[in-house]
C-alpha cells in the first residue's frame, strides 16, 4: 500500500540518521555527557529537582548543539547532490517535504534525548539515598513527575531549535554558509540572545518588569524560565533568585520561533 | 503517452541583465529523442531548468503533458543520492514518493542495474550513478524526461549505454530532450537538436538537415557555423 509522501520523507530521514556514523557519534556523546551529569548527582544532596538544576544549564547548551549538528545539512545536503531538483519533480509538495525533514530529524533527537535524560534520572534517583537537607523544602514536589516535566519541557526546547536548524538548512546556499549559520545561530540561541537582553537591563534600556517578557523570546531563556515554572518553583519554599522569563511570554516566544523558523525553511526550500 | 505534446511559446528568461532565453517558440514531440546544444555559457541547463518546471520563466508560456502524478523528469548534471542507501532503497524511496508501489527491481533492470541492487549508491562508478539517476527518471512513468549532461565525464561504452537507455524513453512514447556536449554521440542518437546561443534557438532541426543547411560534414562543423552566423547577423536579421 502506497505511503503518504510525509512519511516517506520521514522514514527517508529516520533511516539517514541511523546510518551516519558521524551523527551516531555525536548522539553517543551527547547521551555520555547527559548521563554522565547524572552519574555525578549520585549521592548528592537533593533528587530530582536537584537532577534538574544540574542539567539545566547543560541542556541549554547541548540540545541546540547537537540539534545543529544533526540537523543544518538536511536539506543543504539534497540541494548540493541536486536531489533537491529531483525531488520537486514528484508530487510533493515544499511543506510537506520540509515537514517531514523536520518531523524525522526532531524525532531522532526526541528519541535520544529522552532516552539520555531517563537514564540520568534513573542513576541519580538510585542513589539519591538521602533527601535534600535546605534545597528542596517541598518533598512532595520533588518526585519523579517533576522530573518527567523537565524531560517534556527540554523536549520542547529541542523540537524548537530542530525547526531552528532546519530553516538554517533550507536557507543557507552552500555548506560553508550552513555551517557559520548554524555555529553564529548556536551562539545566539544559547547566551547570545540573553546577553543582548541584560545588556539592554542594565543599560536601563529596558524595564525590570518588562524583563520577564523579553527574556521570553530567546528560547533558551524561555525554556528556562518555563523549568522555573513548572518545576522548580512547585517544589521549593524559596526558590533560587533567578530572573526568569514569565510563563506567557516563554510560550509565545517558543511558539512563535517554531512557527517562523519552520515558515522560513517552508518558504526559502523551493519557490512554488 | 503517444499524444504527449510539450509547447513553448515566447519562453524568456535571464539573470538581471545576463540574457539566457528571449522570445523563444518552439514545441517538443513525444516519441523523439531531442538534443540541446550550445556553447558554454548558453544557458542549457537553465532552459532545462525551465521546461522542468523548476525556474519560473519571465515571459512566455510552457504547456506540459500531464501524468498520473508525475509530468516531469529531471535528471540533473553530475546527479548523486544520499550515500548510506543501497540502489534498490533509493529507487523504493522515488518510487514510495511517487506513490508508487513496485519493487525497484524491474527498473532498475531495465537499466542494466538489476545486479547491483544492494550495493551503497556511494560504491558506484560515475556511469553507474548516472544509470541510476535514469532508472529515478522513469519512476511514475512521466510523460517528459529532461536530462543534463547525462554522458560528461564518460567513456565511450557508457556513454552509449546511457543513450540506448535514453533512446528507449523516448521510443515508449515520451518527450525527451538531453542536454550535452557530445556531439558525436547526439549526431548517433539524437533526432531532433536545439541549438541555442546567445539568448536565442538559432537552429532547431534534425542533425542530418543542420548538415545539409550549413553544408558540413560534421554537427561540430553544422553549430561552429551556426553560432558563427549567430554571432555577425544583427537580431532579425537572418532572413
Amino acid at each position: 500500500m502506497a505511503r503518504r509522501p510525509l512519511f516517506v520523507v520521514v522514514d527517508r530521514e529516520l533511516r539517514s540518521l541511523a546510518r551516519n556514523r558521524t551523527l551516531l557519534l555525536v548522539a553517543g556523546a551527547f547521551f555520555a555527557v547527559v548521563v554522565g551529569l547524572g552519574g555525578a548527582s549520585m549521592g548528592s544532596p537533593g533528587g530530582y529537582v536537584s537532577l534538574t538544576l544540574d542539567l539545566l544549564t547543560p541542556i541549554e547548551v547541548l540540545v541546540p548543539t547537537v540539534a545543529f549538528a544533526v540537523t543544518y545539512q538536511s536539506i543543504r545536503g539534497d540541494a548540493a547532490r541536486g536531489e533537491l531538483d529531483v525531488i520537486r519533480t514528484y508530487p510533493v509538495s515544499r511543506t510537506t517535504y520540509v515537514a517531514g525533514v523536520f518531523l524525522g530529524r526532531a524525532a531522532a533527537l526526541l528519541l535520544l534525548l529522552v532516552a539520555s535524560l531517563t537514564v540520568a534520572g534513573v542513576l541519580a534517583a538510585s542513589g539519591a539515598s538521602q533527601p535534600s537537607s535546605y534545597f528542596a523544602t517541598h518533598a512532595a514536589g520533588d518526585t519523579p513527575v517533576a522530573y518527567g516535566r523537565f524531560v517534556a519541557l527540554s523536549g520542547l526546547y529541542l523540537v524548537v531549535v530542530t525547526a531552528i536548524a532546519v530553516a538554517v538548512s533550507a536557507v543557507a546556499r552552500s555548506r560553508r554558509a550552513a555551517l557559520a549559520a548554524a555555529v553564529a545561530l548556536l551562539i545566539l540561541l544559547a547566551v547570545g540572545l540573553d546577553l543582548a537582553v541584560m545588556t539592554l537591563f542594565t543599560a536601563d534600556a529596558v524595564t525590570g518588569s518588562a524583563l520577564g517578557t523579553l527574556v521570553g523570546f530567546s528560547p533558551a531563556s524561555a525554556f528556562r524560565g518555563l523549568v522555573f515554572a513548572a518545576v522548580v518553583e512547585p517544589a521549593l519554599a524559596t526558590p533560587p533568585p533567578a530572573p526568569t522569563a514569565g510563563v506567557f511570554a516563554s510560550v509565545l516566544g517558543l511558539a512563535t520561533w517554531l512557527v517562523g523558523a519552520l515558515g522560513a525553511a517552508v518558504a526559502a526550500v523551493w519557490r512554488s | 503517452m503517444s499524444d504527449a505534446r510539450f509547447a513553448v511559446d515566447g519562453l524568456g528568461f535571464g539573470f538581471g541583465d545576463v540574457r539566457i532565453l528571449d522570445d523563444a517558440t518552439f514545441s517538443l514531440d513525444a516519441g523523439t529523442v531531442t538534443a540541446l546544444v550550445g556553447p558554454n555559457g548558453s544557458g542549457k541547463t537553465t532552459i532545462l531548468e525551465l521546461l522542468a518546471g523548476l525556474r519560473r520563466p519571465d515571459a512566455g508560456t510552457i504547456e506540459r503533458p500531464a501524468g498520473d502524478g508525475r509530468d516531469v523528469a529531471y535528471l540533473p548534471q553530475s546527479p548523486a543520492f544520499r550515500p548510506w542507501f543501497t540502489v534498490a532503497e533509493t529507487i523504493g524511496f522515488y518510487e514510495s514518493l511517487s506513490g508508487v508501489d513496485d519493487s525497484p527491481a524491474a527498473l532498475l533492470s531495465r537499466v542494466g542495474l538489476g545486479d547491483v541492487g544492494d550495493r551503497r549508491v556511494d560504491s558506484l562508478s560515475g556511469g553507474m550513478t548516472r544509470l541510476l539517476g535514469i532508472a529515478q527518471a522513469l519512476v511514475g512513468d512521466p510523460p517528459v524526461v529532461l536530462l543534463d549532461e547525462p554522458t560528461s565525464g564518460l567513456d565511450p561504452d557508457v556513454t552509449d549505454r546511457i543513450f540506448e537507455a535514453t533512446a528507449s524513453l523516448a521510443d515508449e512514447g515520451r518527450v525527451v530532450v538531453v542536454a550535452s556536449h557530445d556531439v558525436a554521440a547526439v549526431e548517433e542518437w539524437a533526432d531532433r537538436v536545439l541549438l541555442v546561443a546567445g539568448g536565442a534557438v538559432v537552429a532547431d532541426d534534425a542533425p542530418a538537415a543542420l548538415l545539409d543547411r550549413t553544408d558540413t560534414d560534421t554537427l561540430r562543423g553544422a553549430f561552429s557555423a551556426l553560432v558563427r552566423t549567430e554571432r555577425t547577423v544583427p537580431a532579425g536579421g537572418e532572413d
